[in-house]
């Protein structure tokens, strides 16, 4: 079970939906091997459709529940009768989702004699979304970031000054902090790791309002 | 075995107690997955698309056609996906809003125009919790939360509005009402304890 988790306050901005897409994904993988956590968010959320409630509705005419009506017959309602639940425990879904196939299929990048590092696309342009592989007792060199890095580790375990890390455990690493991880000395370790991009756009959900990127809805 | 007597008790009452106001729209998701019902359906729209609307533009982000189309589109889902929907795990509400927002922020990477495999229900994955306290809780824990809400002073609830509502992250909504990063923190961090919502590490 997870000891280290994300802090109450990036929990509620991943329920209310607000966090970058590349940082979500990270958040939602620690869920995976997370109970509290999971039951956290789900009282934040449950706390976010209060609110919902809580608004003041804004009239919608007629013709727009005639409209939904009119495409109710297209759009027969899903069976879940036989439904695959999320089973909580294995490689995330969200994970599984990016990559095709397992850890050994992706393309691995090797950087030093220790380390390889696998990038995946989650179409976030801020931030880089990449698996590390460490060697068990392998050491990656000191270094600090420019921005933030959010880590999880999915297999095996690291530890550095600060302390040891095991599957499911959630790291968010501040600019200024200075860290050099060390694997296990029993397994290869695997973890997430989510940087800020050097160049971030600091409210991502308004970006669009630029005329170059404007799109039509529909 | 209290809590399965109660979890088997509080559903029972559920069954027979079908007029009890806060399940009206329960009722209408189970009918509309059991007999694809419209007039259910219908009463879930009037009651659902105006706060659909609102939660589209506040913040004022979206224009009104495109708070239209996020209305239709939310709604469809809410028919497509009746048949997921379970009455023991959360409340027909927090379910339509979950949607809501998956689609709105669907929605905004549209608008920018995203290229990326995944959708925010994938960030949001339907897991199963094994613990039946916890199914137990999930139900209640949106009355308790509404109730307690109204107890909150002001500015403990707007902070939670822009967060939620108008999709501020605390930075932007540290800026927007001039305060220290940290007293917005601090603000949701007391909230959210005064809503008495369970954080256990
Ligand atoms: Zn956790």
């Amino acid at each position: 079970m997870a000891k280290f988790h994300p802090e109450l306050d990036l929990l509620t901005e991943h329920a209310a939906g607000n966090l970058p897409l590349a940082q979500a994904a990270c958040v939602s993988a620690h869920m995976n091997y997370c109970e509290q956590c999971r039951r956290t968010s789900s009282q934040l959320q449950a706390l976010g459709s209060v609110l919902f409630g809580n608004l003041q509705g804004v009239p919608v005419g007629e013709a727009q529940l005639d409209a939904v009506l009119a495409r109710l017959d297209d759009e027969p309602p899903l069976s879940y009768a036989n439904a695959r639940r999320e089973t909580a425990g294995r490689t995330p879904a969200i994970l599984q989702r990016l990559m095709s196939g397992d850890f050994s299929d992706l393309a691995w990048k090797k950087i030093t004699s220790s380390l390889s590092i696998s990038y995946l696309k989650t179409g976030d342009p801020n931030y880089e979304f990449a698996l590390y592989h460490i060697k068990a007792g392998g050491r990656i060199p000191e270094h600090t970031h420019r921005g933030s890095e959010m880590t999880l580790v999915l297999e095996g375990g690291f530890s550095d000054a600060d302390g040891s890390y095991h599957q499911g455990d959630f790291l968010l690493r501040e600019p200024s902090d200075v860290h050099a991880p060390t694997a296990v000395q029993s397994e290869d370790c695997i973890c997430l790791a989510v940087l800020d991009a050097p160049l971030k756009f600091t409210s991502w959900k308004y970006r669009w309002m630029n005329p170059f990127l404007q799109l039509r809805p529909g | 075995m209290t809590v399965v007597d109660q979890v088997e008790g509080t559903g029972g009452d559920w069954q027979q107690g079908g007029g009890r106001r806060t399940d009206e729209w329960s009722e209408c998701l189970t009918l509309i997955a059991a007999n694809q019902d419209r007039a259910a359906f219908t009463r879930l729209f009037r009651h659902f698309a105006p706060l659909i609307k609102a939660f589209a533009l506040a913040g004022s982000s979206l224009s009104a056609s495109v708070a239209d189309e996020l209305v239709q589109e939310v709604m469809l889902k809410v028919w497509q996906k009746a048949g997921a929907f379970n009455p023991d795990k959360a409340a027909a509400s927090t379910w339509v809003y979950t949607i809501a927002r998956n689609c709105r922020t669907d929605m905004f990477r549209r608008l920018q125009k995203f290229d990326t495999p995944l959708a925010e229900e994938d960030v949001f994955p339907d897991q199963e919790s094994e613990e039946p306290f916890a199914l137990l809780q999930g139900r209640r824990t949106r009355e308790r939360i509404r109730e307690l809400m109204a107890t909150l002073p002001p500015d403990q609830v707007q902070i939670l509005a822009k967060v939620y509502m108008e999709g501020k992250s605390h930075a932007e909504a540290a800026a927007e009402l001039d305060l220290p990063l940290g007293t917005v923190k601090s603000r949701v961090r007391l909230a959210i304890q005064k809503l008495q919502i369970q954080i256990d590490r």
